[in-house]
Protein backbone atom coordinates (compact mmCIF):
# COMPACT_ATOMS: atom_id res chain seq x y z
CA UNK A 1 0.00 0.00 0.00
CA UNK A 2 1.29 3.82 -0.77
CA UNK A 3 2.07 5.87 2.21
CA UNK A 4 0.73 9.27 1.68
CA UNK A 5 1.60 12.18 3.68
CA UNK A 6 -0.67 15.05 4.82
CA UNK A 7 0.44 18.33 5.47
CA UNK A 8 -2.58 20.47 5.94
CA UNK A 9 -3.02 22.52 9.45
CA UNK A 10 -7.02 22.30 8.67
CA UNK A 11 -7.87 19.69 10.88
CA UNK A 12 -11.12 18.95 9.45
CA UNK A 13 -9.58 19.05 5.96
CA UNK A 14 -6.93 16.80 7.10
CA UNK A 15 -8.95 14.33 8.32
CA UNK A 16 -11.65 14.05 5.67
CA UNK A 17 -8.85 14.09 3.01
CA UNK A 18 -7.13 10.98 5.18
CA UNK A 19 -10.60 8.76 4.54
CA UNK A 20 -10.81 10.13 1.22
CA UNK A 21 -7.05 8.39 0.98
CA UNK A 22 -7.59 5.33 3.02
CA UNK A 23 -11.05 4.52 1.02
CA UNK A 24 -9.44 4.77 -2.12
CA UNK A 25 -6.74 1.70 -0.48
CA UNK A 26 -3.74 4.26 0.18
CA UNK A 27 -2.02 4.53 4.04
CA UNK A 28 -2.65 8.08 4.58
CA UNK A 29 -0.75 9.89 7.46
CA UNK A 30 -1.34 13.09 8.56
CA UNK A 31 1.42 15.07 10.12
CA UNK A 32 0.67 16.55 13.20
CA UNK A 33 3.93 17.80 14.60
CA UNK A 34 4.62 21.42 12.03
CA UNK A 35 7.74 22.19 14.28
CA UNK A 36 9.83 19.46 13.20
CA UNK A 37 7.91 18.96 10.18
CA UNK A 38 11.30 18.27 7.77
CA UNK A 39 12.42 15.55 10.55
CA UNK A 40 8.73 14.14 10.52
CA UNK A 41 9.38 13.63 7.27
CA UNK A 42 12.32 11.84 6.72
CA UNK A 43 10.80 9.71 9.46
CA UNK A 44 7.87 8.60 7.74
CA UNK A 45 9.62 8.12 4.44
CA UNK A 46 6.21 8.64 2.65
CA UNK A 47 5.51 7.41 -1.44
CA UNK A 48 4.04 10.91 -1.80
CA UNK A 49 3.53 13.82 -0.32
CA UNK A 50 0.17 16.35 -0.20
CA UNK A 51 1.85 20.00 0.71
CA UNK A 52 -0.32 23.16 1.58
CA UNK A 53 1.49 26.12 1.42
CA UNK A 54 -0.08 27.98 4.51
CA UNK A 55 1.09 25.82 7.23
CA UNK A 56 2.61 26.75 10.57
CA UNK A 57 5.99 27.28 11.21
CA UNK A 58 7.83 26.26 8.03
CA UNK A 59 6.32 27.97 5.13
CA UNK A 60 5.46 25.34 2.38
CA UNK A 61 7.23 26.55 -0.26
CA UNK A 62 10.09 26.55 1.72
CA UNK A 63 9.87 23.32 2.87
CA UNK A 64 9.23 21.66 -0.52
CA UNK A 65 12.79 23.02 -1.51
CA UNK A 66 14.20 21.67 1.13
CA UNK A 67 12.55 18.05 0.96
CA UNK A 68 14.16 18.77 -3.29
CA UNK A 69 17.45 19.22 -1.71
CA UNK A 70 17.41 15.42 -0.39
CA UNK A 71 14.59 13.68 -1.76
CA UNK A 72 12.62 13.49 -5.37
CA UNK A 73 9.27 11.90 -2.97
CA UNK A 74 6.70 13.15 -5.49
CA UNK A 75 4.95 16.33 -4.14
CA UNK A 76 1.48 18.14 -5.14
CA UNK A 77 0.94 21.50 -3.55
CA UNK A 78 -2.80 21.62 -2.25
CA UNK A 79 -3.76 24.95 -1.59
CA UNK A 80 -5.81 27.62 -1.44
CA UNK A 81 -3.20 30.24 -3.10
CA UNK A 82 -4.63 30.04 -6.17
CA UNK A 83 -2.42 32.37 -8.14
CA UNK A 84 -0.03 31.78 -11.21
CA UNK A 85 3.14 33.37 -9.67
CA UNK A 86 2.52 30.80 -6.58
CA UNK A 87 2.17 27.86 -8.93
CA UNK A 88 4.94 28.80 -11.06
CA UNK A 89 6.83 29.03 -8.14
CA UNK A 90 6.14 25.80 -6.64
CA UNK A 91 6.57 23.84 -9.67
CA UNK A 92 10.14 25.25 -10.29
CA UNK A 93 11.31 24.13 -6.99
CA UNK A 94 10.31 20.31 -8.19
CA UNK A 95 6.65 20.22 -6.78
CA UNK A 96 5.02 17.33 -9.10
CA UNK A 97 1.46 19.02 -9.06
CA UNK A 98 -0.44 21.67 -8.50
CA UNK A 99 -3.92 21.80 -7.24
CA UNK A 100 -6.38 24.45 -5.68
CA UNK A 101 -8.64 24.26 -3.14
CA UNK A 102 -11.66 23.71 -3.23
CA UNK A 103 -10.66 20.80 -5.34
CA UNK A 104 -13.10 18.14 -6.86
CA UNK A 105 -11.81 14.73 -4.25
CA UNK A 106 -12.42 12.53 -7.68
CA UNK A 107 -9.67 14.71 -9.45
CA UNK A 108 -6.88 14.61 -6.74
CA UNK A 109 -6.84 10.80 -6.97
CA UNK A 110 -6.58 11.34 -10.32
CA UNK A 111 -3.76 13.37 -10.11
CA UNK A 112 -2.32 11.39 -7.37
CA UNK A 113 -2.92 7.82 -9.47
CA UNK A 114 -1.48 9.89 -12.47
CA UNK A 115 1.91 10.61 -10.80
CA UNK A 116 2.08 6.98 -9.48
CA UNK A 117 1.35 5.75 -13.05
CA UNK A 118 3.56 8.56 -14.20
CA UNK A 119 6.38 6.70 -11.99
CA UNK A 120 5.75 2.99 -12.74
CA UNK A 121 5.02 3.35 -16.18
CA UNK A 122 8.42 2.99 -17.48
CA UNK A 123 8.48 -0.72 -18.01
CA UNK A 124 5.35 -2.13 -16.65
CA UNK A 125 2.74 -3.54 -20.17
CA UNK A 126 -0.73 -3.07 -19.31
CA UNK A 127 -2.57 -6.74 -19.87
CA UNK A 128 -6.14 -8.51 -19.50
CA UNK A 129 -5.98 -11.68 -18.76
CA UNK A 130 -4.32 -12.86 -22.46
CA UNK A 131 -4.87 -9.22 -23.78
CA UNK A 132 -2.06 -6.48 -24.11
CA UNK A 133 -3.28 -3.08 -23.80
CA UNK A 134 -1.39 -0.63 -25.72
CA UNK A 135 -3.44 2.92 -25.03
CA UNK A 136 -1.16 5.16 -26.62
CA UNK A 137 -1.88 3.02 -30.35
CA UNK A 138 -5.51 2.90 -28.94
CA UNK A 139 -5.19 -1.07 -29.79
CA UNK A 140 -5.73 -4.12 -27.70
CA UNK A 141 -4.63 -7.56 -28.53
CA UNK A 142 -3.85 -11.38 -27.94
CA UNK A 143 -1.42 -13.16 -30.05
CA UNK A 144 -3.75 -13.55 -33.29
CA UNK A 145 -5.40 -10.48 -33.57
CA UNK A 146 -5.75 -6.86 -32.72
CA UNK A 147 -8.51 -4.22 -31.74
CA UNK A 148 -8.59 -1.02 -32.50
CA UNK A 149 -10.47 1.08 -29.10
CA UNK A 150 -11.44 4.94 -29.99
CA UNK A 151 -10.17 7.23 -27.85
CA UNK A 152 -13.01 6.97 -25.00
CA UNK A 153 -13.56 3.37 -25.31
CA UNK A 154 -10.12 3.42 -24.48
CA UNK A 155 -10.20 5.60 -21.41
CA UNK A 156 -13.42 3.95 -20.11
CA UNK A 157 -11.31 0.01 -20.70
CA UNK A 158 -8.12 1.50 -19.14
CA UNK A 159 -9.92 2.80 -16.15
CA UNK A 160 -12.00 -0.30 -15.75
CA UNK A 161 -8.72 -1.97 -15.34
CA UNK A 162 -7.06 0.60 -13.15
CA UNK A 163 -10.04 -0.44 -10.44
CA UNK A 164 -10.31 -4.49 -11.89
CA UNK A 165 -13.17 -6.11 -9.88
CA UNK A 166 -14.11 -2.91 -8.15
CA UNK A 167 -17.52 -1.35 -8.79
CA UNK A 168 -16.38 2.24 -10.84
CA UNK A 169 -19.31 4.45 -10.14
CA UNK A 170 -20.41 6.41 -13.66
CA UNK A 171 -19.54 10.05 -12.29
CA UNK A 172 -15.94 8.45 -11.51
CA UNK A 173 -15.93 7.55 -15.27
CA UNK A 174 -17.76 10.69 -16.25
CA UNK A 175 -14.24 12.55 -14.34
CA UNK A 176 -11.88 10.21 -15.98
CA UNK A 177 -13.37 11.02 -19.68
CA UNK A 178 -13.74 14.89 -18.89
CA UNK A 179 -10.03 14.93 -17.03
CA UNK A 180 -8.75 13.15 -20.72
CA UNK A 181 -11.12 16.52 -22.57
CA UNK A 182 -13.41 14.08 -23.41
CA UNK A 183 -16.60 16.14 -22.52
CA UNK A 184 -19.33 13.75 -23.23
CA UNK A 185 -22.64 13.47 -21.87
CA UNK A 186 -24.74 10.63 -20.24
CA UNK A 187 -25.81 9.48 -24.09
CA UNK A 188 -22.56 8.79 -24.91
CA UNK A 189 -21.35 7.34 -22.25
CA UNK A 190 -23.64 4.75 -22.59
CA UNK A 191 -23.15 4.72 -26.24
CA UNK A 192 -19.42 3.77 -25.47
CA UNK A 193 -19.74 1.34 -23.07
CA UNK A 194 -22.46 -0.55 -24.72
CA UNK A 195 -19.66 -0.67 -28.23
CA UNK A 196 -16.82 -1.08 -25.99
CA UNK A 197 -19.06 -4.66 -24.52
CA UNK A 198 -19.43 -5.59 -28.28
CA UNK A 199 -15.80 -5.05 -29.29
CA UNK A 200 -15.05 -6.95 -26.38
CA UNK A 201 -17.61 -9.90 -27.01
CA UNK A 202 -15.87 -9.85 -30.40
CA UNK A 203 -12.83 -10.87 -29.35
CA UNK A 204 -14.35 -13.70 -27.42
CA UNK A 205 -15.11 -12.10 -23.90
CA UNK A 206 -18.62 -12.11 -23.30
CA UNK A 207 -19.91 -10.28 -20.39
CA UNK A 208 -17.19 -8.49 -19.01
CA UNK A 209 -18.46 -5.94 -17.94
CA UNK A 210 -21.22 -6.35 -15.68
CA UNK A 211 -23.13 -3.97 -14.84
CA UNK A 212 -24.27 -2.67 -10.89
CA UNK A 213 -27.84 -1.21 -10.79
CA UNK A 214 -27.12 2.24 -9.32
CA UNK A 215 -23.81 1.61 -8.80
CA UNK A 216 -21.87 1.47 -11.53
CA UNK A 217 -19.57 -0.86 -13.52
CA UNK A 218 -17.33 -3.78 -12.51
CA UNK A 219 -14.61 -5.59 -14.96
CA UNK A 220 -14.33 -8.94 -13.96
CA UNK B 1 -6.80 86.16 -21.10
CA UNK B 2 -8.96 89.09 -22.98
CA UNK B 3 -7.74 92.99 -22.15
CA UNK B 4 -11.20 93.92 -22.33
CA UNK B 5 -11.97 91.53 -19.19
CA UNK B 6 -8.49 93.07 -17.84
CA UNK B 7 -9.89 96.70 -18.04
CA UNK B 8 -12.99 95.88 -16.48
CA UNK B 9 -11.68 94.07 -13.19
CA UNK B 10 -9.22 97.36 -13.43
CA UNK B 11 -12.20 99.87 -13.89
CA UNK B 12 -11.76 101.74 -10.89
CA UNK B 13 -8.06 102.40 -10.94
CA UNK B 14 -8.29 103.47 -14.71
CA UNK B 15 -11.04 105.33 -13.10
CA UNK B 16 -8.69 106.84 -10.27
CA UNK B 17 -6.65 107.94 -12.37
CA UNK B 18 -9.26 109.72 -14.25
CA UNK B 19 -10.14 111.61 -11.66
CA UNK B 20 -6.74 112.60 -10.57
CA UNK B 21 -5.65 113.91 -14.07
CA UNK B 22 -9.18 116.02 -13.84
CA UNK B 23 -8.14 117.26 -10.59
CA UNK B 24 -4.49 118.32 -11.51
CA UNK B 25 -6.03 120.22 -14.42
CA UNK B 26 -8.16 121.96 -12.38
CA UNK B 27 -5.33 122.48 -10.40
CA UNK B 28 -3.25 123.74 -13.41
CA UNK B 29 -5.93 125.99 -15.16
CA UNK B 30 -6.48 127.33 -11.38
CA UNK B 31 -3.20 128.53 -11.22
CA UNK B 32 -3.16 129.94 -14.58
CA UNK B 33 -0.21 127.51 -15.92
CA UNK B 34 0.16 127.54 -19.51
CA UNK B 35 -1.73 125.45 -21.69
CA UNK B 36 1.12 123.92 -23.36
CA UNK B 37 2.43 122.73 -20.18
CA UNK B 38 -0.50 121.29 -19.42
CA UNK B 39 -1.18 119.44 -22.27
CA UNK B 40 3.09 118.03 -21.71
CA UNK B 41 1.74 116.67 -18.23
CA UNK B 42 -1.44 115.10 -19.56
CA UNK B 43 0.48 113.88 -22.18
CA UNK B 44 3.13 112.19 -20.43
CA UNK B 45 0.45 110.69 -17.46
CA UNK B 46 -1.57 109.23 -19.97
CA UNK B 47 0.73 107.84 -22.14
CA UNK B 48 2.71 106.58 -18.34
CA UNK B 49 -0.36 104.81 -17.45
CA UNK B 50 -1.17 103.05 -20.83
CA UNK B 51 2.17 101.57 -20.81
CA UNK B 52 2.27 100.74 -17.22
CA UNK B 53 -1.33 98.82 -17.72
CA UNK B 54 -0.37 96.88 -20.86
CA UNK B 55 3.14 95.72 -19.33
CA UNK B 56 1.59 94.47 -16.34
CA UNK B 57 -1.43 93.26 -18.31
CA UNK B 58 0.98 91.18 -20.85
CA UNK B 59 3.42 89.76 -18.27
CA UNK B 60 0.11 88.63 -17.03
CA UNK B 61 -1.04 87.01 -20.22
CA UNK B 62 1.99 85.31 -20.42
CA UNK B 63 1.72 83.86 -17.17
CA UNK B 64 -2.05 83.21 -17.47
CA UNK B 65 -2.37 82.08 -21.38
CA UNK B 66 0.60 79.36 -20.76
CA UNK B 67 -1.00 78.34 -16.87
CA UNK B 68 -4.40 77.80 -18.85
CA UNK B 69 -2.87 76.15 -22.39
CA UNK B 70 -1.30 73.51 -20.68
CA UNK B 71 -4.14 72.47 -18.21
CA UNK B 72 -5.93 72.08 -21.43
CA UNK B 73 -2.93 69.83 -22.74
CA UNK B 74 -2.90 67.97 -19.46
CA UNK B 75 -5.04 64.49 -18.78
CA UNK B 76 -3.78 64.37 -15.08
CA UNK B 77 -4.84 68.19 -14.15
CA UNK B 78 -3.03 67.70 -11.16
CA UNK B 79 0.42 67.90 -12.74
CA UNK B 80 0.17 71.58 -13.48
CA UNK B 81 2.28 71.74 -10.56
CA UNK B 82 4.83 70.50 -12.51
CA UNK B 83 4.92 72.51 -15.25
CA UNK B 84 4.47 76.06 -13.81
CA UNK B 85 7.09 78.76 -14.33
CA UNK B 86 8.36 80.93 -11.62
CA UNK B 87 6.90 84.50 -12.29
CA UNK B 88 8.07 87.54 -11.32
CA UNK B 89 4.95 89.35 -10.02
CA UNK B 90 3.61 88.50 -6.68
CA UNK B 91 -0.35 87.11 -7.22
CA UNK B 92 1.10 84.58 -9.32
CA UNK B 93 3.36 83.81 -6.88
CA UNK B 94 0.49 83.16 -4.50
CA UNK B 95 -0.91 80.85 -7.26
CA UNK B 96 2.02 78.80 -7.55
CA UNK B 97 2.76 78.13 -4.07
CA UNK B 98 -1.04 78.02 -2.85
CA UNK B 99 -1.16 75.32 -6.19
CA UNK B 100 2.26 73.60 -4.74
CA UNK B 101 0.39 73.00 -0.80
CA UNK B 102 -2.98 71.70 -2.68
CA UNK B 103 -1.36 68.93 -4.34
CA UNK B 104 0.95 68.14 -1.89
CA UNK B 105 -2.09 67.72 0.67
CA UNK B 106 -4.35 65.82 -1.88
CA UNK B 107 -1.46 63.85 -2.37
CA UNK B 108 -1.11 62.85 1.11
CA UNK B 109 -4.93 62.16 1.20
CA UNK B 110 -4.65 59.81 -2.02
CA UNK B 111 -2.32 58.14 -0.33
CA UNK B 112 -3.74 57.36 2.92
CA UNK B 113 -6.79 56.04 0.68
CA UNK B 114 -5.11 53.90 -1.94
CA UNK B 115 -2.77 52.35 1.17
CA UNK B 116 -6.39 51.29 3.22
CA UNK B 117 -7.45 50.25 -0.05
CA UNK B 118 -4.47 47.99 -0.14
CA UNK B 119 -5.38 46.76 3.28
CA UNK B 120 -8.41 46.20 1.97
CA UNK B 121 -7.20 44.28 -0.48
CA UNK B 122 -4.55 41.77 1.36
CA UNK B 123 -7.65 41.08 3.99
CA UNK B 124 -10.42 40.15 1.00
CA UNK B 125 -7.30 37.91 -0.32
CA UNK B 126 -6.60 36.55 2.90
CA UNK B 127 -10.77 36.22 3.87
CA UNK B 128 -11.05 33.99 0.39
CA UNK B 129 -7.69 32.07 1.31
CA UNK B 130 -9.47 31.52 4.87
CA UNK B 131 -13.14 31.12 3.34
CA UNK B 132 -11.81 28.10 0.87
CA UNK B 133 -11.11 25.99 3.50
CA UNK B 134 -14.29 24.90 5.28
CA UNK B 135 -15.18 24.62 0.85
CA UNK B 136 -12.70 22.52 0.52
CA UNK B 137 -13.56 20.65 3.48
CA UNK B 138 -17.33 20.47 2.90
CA UNK B 139 -16.30 19.13 -0.59
CA UNK B 140 -14.52 16.04 0.89
CA UNK B 141 -16.75 15.39 3.49
CA UNK B 142 -20.08 15.62 0.59
CA UNK B 143 -17.66 12.70 -0.96
CA UNK B 144 -16.83 11.09 1.95
CA UNK B 145 -20.39 10.29 3.18
CA UNK B 146 -22.06 10.06 0.07
CA UNK B 147 -25.20 8.60 2.54
CA UNK B 148 -25.56 12.13 3.25
CA UNK B 149 -24.95 13.91 0.71
CA UNK B 150 -26.10 14.43 -3.39
CA UNK B 151 -25.04 16.30 -5.97
CA UNK B 152 -27.29 18.99 -5.17
CA UNK B 153 -24.69 20.07 -2.51
CA UNK B 154 -21.95 20.02 -4.57
CA UNK B 155 -23.80 22.07 -7.03
CA UNK B 156 -24.38 24.53 -4.20
CA UNK B 157 -20.57 24.52 -2.93
CA UNK B 158 -19.79 25.10 -6.41
CA UNK B 159 -22.16 28.74 -6.46
CA UNK B 160 -20.21 29.97 -3.29
CA UNK B 161 -17.19 29.24 -4.99
CA UNK B 162 -18.19 31.32 -7.87
CA UNK B 163 -19.30 33.89 -6.29
CA UNK B 164 -16.19 33.90 -3.27
CA UNK B 165 -14.01 33.93 -6.95
CA UNK B 166 -15.63 36.88 -8.01
CA UNK B 167 -15.31 39.50 -5.14
CA UNK B 168 -11.23 37.93 -5.15
CA UNK B 169 -11.22 39.20 -9.07
CA UNK B 170 -12.90 41.93 -8.78
CA UNK B 171 -10.59 43.34 -6.00
CA UNK B 172 -7.75 42.36 -8.36
CA UNK B 173 -9.43 44.05 -11.35
CA UNK B 174 -9.91 47.24 -9.72
CA UNK B 175 -6.19 47.28 -8.34
CA UNK B 176 -3.73 49.30 -9.50
CA UNK B 177 -1.09 46.42 -8.10
CA UNK B 178 -0.08 44.20 -11.04
CA UNK B 179 -0.83 40.99 -9.63
CA UNK B 180 -0.90 38.63 -12.73
CA UNK B 181 1.63 36.73 -14.90
CA UNK B 182 1.48 36.20 -18.18
CA UNK B 183 3.17 33.08 -19.62
CA UNK B 184 2.54 30.79 -22.39
CA UNK B 185 -0.56 28.81 -21.47
CA UNK B 186 -1.70 26.04 -23.80
CA UNK B 187 -5.85 26.71 -24.15
CA UNK B 188 -7.05 23.41 -23.90
CA UNK B 189 -5.61 23.34 -20.40
CA UNK B 190 -7.70 26.17 -18.81
CA UNK B 191 -10.76 25.10 -20.73
CA UNK B 192 -10.12 21.34 -18.83
CA UNK B 193 -9.71 23.16 -15.35
CA UNK B 194 -13.34 24.81 -16.12
CA UNK B 195 -14.92 21.92 -17.83
CA UNK B 196 -14.00 20.22 -15.36
CA UNK B 197 -15.53 22.64 -12.39
CA UNK B 198 -18.71 22.91 -14.55
CA UNK B 199 -19.03 19.45 -15.17
CA UNK B 200 -21.69 18.13 -12.94
CA UNK B 201 -23.93 21.18 -13.46
CA UNK B 202 -23.71 20.81 -17.49
CA UNK B 203 -24.58 17.33 -17.42
CA UNK B 204 -27.31 17.78 -14.85
CA UNK B 205 -28.74 20.47 -17.02
CA UNK B 206 -28.12 18.42 -20.35
CA UNK B 207 -25.95 20.66 -22.10
CA UNK B 208 -23.35 19.42 -24.12
CA UNK B 209 -19.34 20.87 -24.91
CA UNK B 210 -17.60 20.85 -27.79
CA UNK B 211 -14.81 22.22 -27.76
CA UNK B 212 -12.18 21.90 -30.49
CA UNK B 213 -9.46 24.56 -29.69
CA UNK B 214 -6.79 22.16 -30.65
CA UNK B 215 -2.96 22.73 -29.46
CA UNK B 216 -3.25 26.59 -29.96
CA UNK B 217 -1.33 28.80 -27.46
CA UNK B 218 -1.61 31.84 -25.75
CA UNK B 219 0.40 34.62 -23.40
CA UNK B 220 -1.84 35.41 -20.50
CA UNK B 221 -2.02 34.68 -17.13
CA UNK B 222 -3.72 31.24 -16.66
CA UNK B 223 -5.56 31.76 -13.97
CA UNK B 224 -7.35 34.57 -14.88
CA UNK B 225 -8.14 33.43 -18.15
CA UNK B 226 -9.58 30.65 -16.44
CA UNK B 227 -11.51 33.10 -13.97
CA UNK B 228 -12.79 34.30 -17.41
CA UNK B 229 -14.23 31.59 -19.42
CA UNK B 230 -15.61 30.14 -16.22
CA UNK B 231 -17.54 33.55 -15.90
CA UNK B 232 -18.28 33.16 -19.60
CA UNK B 233 -19.62 29.95 -18.92
CA UNK B 234 -21.72 30.21 -16.32
CA UNK B 235 -23.88 32.82 -17.83
CA UNK B 236 -24.03 30.28 -20.90
CA UNK B 237 -25.61 27.75 -18.21
CA UNK B 238 -27.44 30.54 -16.97
CA UNK B 239 -29.16 31.63 -19.53
CA UNK B 240 -30.11 28.67 -21.68
CA UNK B 241 -33.49 28.39 -23.48
CA UNK B 242 -36.28 25.96 -22.99
CA UNK B 243 -37.28 23.50 -25.41
CA UNK B 244 -33.88 23.12 -27.71
CA UNK B 245 -30.74 20.72 -27.60
CA UNK B 246 -28.43 22.92 -24.90
CA UNK B 247 -25.18 23.72 -26.17
CA UNK B 248 -22.13 25.53 -25.60
CA UNK B 249 -18.67 25.37 -28.50
CA UNK B 250 -15.94 26.42 -27.50
CA UNK B 251 -13.19 27.13 -30.67
CA UNK B 252 -9.89 28.86 -31.09
CA UNK B 253 -8.96 30.75 -34.61
CA UNK B 254 -6.11 32.32 -35.73
CA UNK B 255 -4.90 35.29 -38.49
CA UNK B 256 -2.02 36.95 -38.93
CA UNK B 257 -2.46 39.56 -35.77
CA UNK B 258 -4.37 37.21 -32.94
CA UNK B 259 -5.48 34.24 -31.70
CA UNK B 260 -9.23 34.49 -31.15
CA UNK B 261 -11.02 32.32 -28.48
CA UNK B 262 -14.94 32.11 -29.14
CA UNK B 263 -17.33 31.11 -26.58
CA UNK B 264 -20.96 29.93 -28.54
CA UNK B 265 -23.97 29.34 -27.04
CA UNK B 266 -27.43 28.13 -28.47
CA UNK B 267 -29.01 30.29 -25.14
CA UNK B 268 -31.97 33.06 -24.42
CA UNK B 269 -29.27 35.82 -26.35
CA UNK B 270 -29.10 39.39 -25.59
CA UNK B 271 -31.72 41.72 -26.63
CA UNK B 272 -29.86 44.11 -29.59
CA UNK B 273 -30.38 46.93 -27.38
CA UNK B 274 -28.82 45.59 -24.25
CA UNK B 275 -25.21 44.13 -26.11
CA UNK B 276 -23.57 47.61 -26.00
CA UNK B 277 -24.23 47.95 -22.01
CA UNK B 278 -23.57 43.99 -21.04
CA UNK B 279 -19.84 44.63 -19.90
CA UNK B 280 -21.24 48.15 -17.93
CA UNK B 281 -20.95 47.61 -14.20
CA UNK B 282 -24.28 46.34 -12.66
CA UNK B 283 -25.86 46.15 -15.64
CA UNK B 284 -28.35 43.33 -15.68
CA UNK B 285 -30.79 44.18 -18.43
CA UNK B 286 -33.64 42.43 -20.19
CA UNK B 287 -32.11 38.84 -18.89
CA UNK B 288 -31.28 39.96 -15.73
CA UNK B 289 -34.68 40.53 -14.83
CA UNK B 290 -35.57 36.88 -16.01
CA UNK B 291 -33.06 35.35 -13.51
CA UNK B 292 -32.97 36.60 -10.41
CA UNK B 293 -29.04 35.98 -9.67
CA UNK B 294 -27.59 37.99 -12.01
CA UNK B 295 -25.42 40.61 -10.09
CA UNK B 296 -24.23 42.51 -13.66
CA UNK B 297 -20.53 42.05 -12.26
CA UNK B 298 -19.32 39.02 -14.39
CA UNK B 299 -18.97 40.74 -17.67
CA UNK B 300 -17.94 44.09 -16.15
CA UNK B 301 -14.73 42.44 -13.76
CA UNK B 302 -14.25 39.97 -17.45
CA UNK B 303 -13.90 43.29 -19.53
CA UNK B 304 -11.23 44.96 -16.53
CA UNK B 305 -9.40 41.26 -16.19
CA UNK B 306 -8.93 41.99 -20.08
CA UNK B 307 -7.94 45.16 -20.45
CA UNK B 308 -5.37 44.34 -17.88
CA UNK B 309 -4.10 41.27 -19.39
CA UNK B 310 -3.99 43.27 -22.51
CA UNK B 311 -6.78 41.20 -24.49
CA UNK B 312 -10.07 42.45 -26.48
CA UNK B 313 -13.11 41.17 -25.06
CA UNK B 314 -16.04 41.31 -27.70
CA UNK B 315 -19.74 39.88 -27.84
CA UNK B 316 -21.89 39.37 -30.63
CA UNK B 317 -25.51 38.05 -29.65
CA UNK B 318 -29.15 37.52 -30.96
CA UNK B 319 -31.74 37.00 -29.41
CA UNK B 320 -33.49 34.25 -28.83
CA UNK B 321 -30.83 32.15 -30.98
CA UNK B 322 -27.22 32.78 -29.55
CA UNK B 323 -24.18 34.47 -27.69
CA UNK B 324 -21.06 34.31 -28.79
CA UNK B 325 -17.99 35.79 -26.91
CA UNK B 326 -14.88 36.15 -28.04
CA UNK B 327 -11.25 37.03 -26.65
CA UNK B 328 -8.64 38.58 -28.71
CA UNK B 329 -4.88 37.25 -27.94
CA UNK B 330 -2.18 39.52 -29.38
CA UNK B 331 0.54 37.08 -30.91
CA UNK B 332 3.74 38.40 -29.92
CA UNK B 333 6.17 38.95 -32.19
CA UNK B 334 8.98 39.46 -29.45
CA UNK B 335 8.76 36.11 -28.79
CA UNK B 336 9.07 34.19 -31.66
CA UNK B 337 12.53 36.61 -32.16
CA UNK B 338 13.43 35.15 -28.73
CA UNK B 339 12.75 32.09 -29.29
Amino acid sequence: MKKILIIEDDKSISKELKELLDNAEFNAIILEDFENSFEEIKKQNPDLILLDINIPSLNGEILLKKIRKESNVPIIMVTSKNTEADEVLSMSYGADDYITKPYNPTILLLRINAIFKRMENKNTVLTYNDLVIDPKKGIIKNEKEELILTKNEMIIFTFLLANRGNIVTRDDLMTELWNNNSYINDNALNVNISRLRTKLTDFGYVDTIETRKGQGYILK
Amino acid sequence: MKLSKYLKTNFLIILLFIVIIAIINLILISFKTNEQAIIGVNLTAIIGFILSTIYDFNRRKKFYSKFLNNLELLDKKYLITEMIEKTNFYEGEILYDALYEIDKSMAEEIKNYSLSLVDFKEYIEMWIHEVKLPLASLNLIVHNHKELSDKKIVEQLKRIDDDVEQVLYYVRSENAQKDYLIKETKISKVISNVAMKNKDILLENNINLEVEVGDKKVLTDSKWLEFIVNQIISNSIKYIKKGVEHYIKITAKENEKSIILKIYDNGIGIKKSDIPKVFDKTFTGNNGRKIETSTGMGLYITKQLCKKLGHKVTIDSKENEYTEVSIFFNKDDFLYVAK
